[in-house]
């Protein structure tokens, strides 16, 4: 995944390779991900969210549908 | 048990990387972690079956990607702690900083134009932009092809 300054150059990258655009991402919500996913990476207990976890977390921060749902078949012939 | 030596190796895996800004392959993980090789090769296999590690590939000494940290230079360097570190995309480079738990200065660029954009993380929060993040691969295929997510 990658950085744009807006969603201006967002959709020129997604043009010049004729790929669509996919949802965006805040950096506050890209950040609530990192914690989630990160924070505890250098202790014990550290372990990767599971599928059903990882619905979980993104409905919380507003990503919902099946482009985040690990589990999701919709996508094979993307 | 298989498990007891898998977080004994991740473990020294990642303080040795957040110790030290480098990614080491399996020899150092030995000497630091007091293991042979041979165990600590096979522990990365089975990190990497659990989606913990990404070896090098042709090379299953050597960790590409022990996430948020990638094993060589990228597109997303994070400087914290006096050190720079290499993050894999954008959110494993705040990612860097969460594991961390240390400020941050992330000088990313768009991924259109390649004007520098930079990111930071101060006192725990990152600082604000109306940037976005382009999520290019849906979640159900981010592990298909991980290097290029």
């Amino acid at each position: 995944m990658l950085l744009f300054r807006s969603e201006e150059t967002v959709d020129r990258w997604c043009g010049e390779r004729r790929i669509p655009r996919r949802p965006l991402v805040t950096l506050e919500q890209l950040w609530q991900l990192a914690v989630v996913w990160y924070a505890s990476r250098l202790t014990l207990e550290s372990r990767r969210p599971a599928p059903d976890e990882m619905v979980e977390v993104f409905a919380g921060i507003g990503l919902t549908g099946p482009f985040w749902d690990p589990t999701s078949d919709e996508w094979n012939e993307c | 048990m298989a498990d007891d030596l898998d977080i004994k190796v991740k473990l020294t895996l990642y303080r040795t990387i957040a110790e030290t800004a480098r990614v080491p392959g399996s020899a150092e993980v030995a000497d630091a972690a007091g293991l042979p090789e041979s165990a600590v090769r096979a522990a990365f296999v089975r990190l990497h079956a659990r989606r913990l590690l990404v070896p090098e590939p042709g090379d299953p000494t050597r960790i590409r990607m022990a996430p948020p940290f990638s094993g060589i230079p990228t597109p997303f360097p994070v400087e914290a702690r006096g050190l720079r570190y290499y993050a894999n995309c954008v959110w494993d480079a705040y990612g860097i900083p969460a594991a961390l738990g240390a400020d941050a200065v992330i000088p990313a660029s768009d991924g259109f134009t390649g004007e520098p954009l930079t990111l930071q993380v101060r006192d725990g929060r990152p600082v604000p932009h109306p940037y976005v993040a382009h999520f290019a691969v849906p979640a159900a295929r981010w592990w298909e092809n991980i290097l290029f997510t």
